[in-house]
């Protein structure tokens, strides 16, 4: 890798992160905001095991050698979704309402915290060319 | 999907959740009321919440719901009788008709309105702070 590659695959994972982050958040304000709906079922973002996966994956490119090839490329990262799934309300009391406000308010400042921290990286990286560009000075 | 739809869906929640206060405060402000314009003593009124769609644009937002009072109903279960003969709207038995209204479900359901309202202005806020943050890259 080289060092100062500002498309490198760490800030790309940073960015996506940041994404899929957001996009919980979204997802977490509607479970809260829904804590008092009859019927609602409460929706989980899920995309850690996806994203850990592409990360673990062998970033190998193979070769073109002819023109007709399609070329192969490690786009895994990116075009990464997350998928929502709806999880109802089992206990038979009560307005079917599966919702907890306690674990989502903790879910939510994990969330907050985790995002945070990911944007502190980014930051800390992009400070780091910036370092460079100015020669250490 | 942006930061403003957290605040759209949170947004949607705080007014439903104010709805349900004043509703509340509509029914204990009447706790004693024995006659109405439509007759009869006053009827305990309950919001009814259901969810609002935010956004259309992809899987992601549609499955993403806001929250809305979509009708307010009136609980029509039998209202409370006492005993006075002395006042204006007693029948002829002497019982008076009053509000099906209990302070203490109204007080319990206030406390509740009031800890959902304040759950969402903490998403509000941490929704807040995730994008300030986000400005500070590269600063």
């Amino acid at each position: 890798m080289k060092l100062l590659d500002p498309f490198d695959n760490n800030i790309k994972l940073l960015q996506k992160v940041m994404d899929l982050r957001s996009a919980n958040q979204s997802v977490i304000a509607t479970n809260i905001a829904n804590a008092d709906t009859p019927g609602y079922s409460k929706r989980v973002f899920e995309f850690e095991d996806a994203l850990q996966s592409a990360i673990n994956k062998p970033t190998g490119v193979m070769e073109t050698t002819h023109a007709k090839h399609f070329p192969h490329t490690n786009t895994d990262i990116q075009s990464l979704h997350g998928t929502i799934r709806e999880i109802k309300d089992e206990r038979g009391i009560g307005d079917e309402n599966s919702v907890s406000v306690d674990m989502e308010m903790i879910a939510l400042s994990e969330n907050q915290i985790l995002y945070e921290s990911v944007a502190q990286l980014l930051k800390k990286k992009l400070a780091m060319f910036k370092y460079a560009i100015q020669e250490g000075k | 999907m942006d930061i403003f739809t957290t605040f759209d869906i949170s947004a949607s929640a705080l007014k439903a959740q104010r709805t349900r206060l004043n509703t509340i405060s509509s029914n204990m402000a009447n706790v004693e009321t024995t006659s109405t314009p439509e007759g009869g003593p006053y009827k305990k009124k309950s919001v009814y919440f259901e969810t609002k769609p935010v956004s259309f644009k992809d899987q992601l937002n549609a499955s993403l719901k806001g929250v809305e009072v979509t009708k307010i109903v009136e609980d029509e279960s039998e209202p409370k009788k006492i005993y006075d003969p002395s006042h204006p709207d007693a029948a002829e038995d002497g019982y008076v008709a009053m509000p099906n209204v209990s302070i203490l479900k109204e007080m319990a359901d206030m406390s509740s309105a009031t800890r959902s309202y304040e759950a969402n202005t903490t998403v509000i806020k941490s929704a807040k702070r995730m994008a300030l943050k986000a400005l500070e890259i590269g600063r």
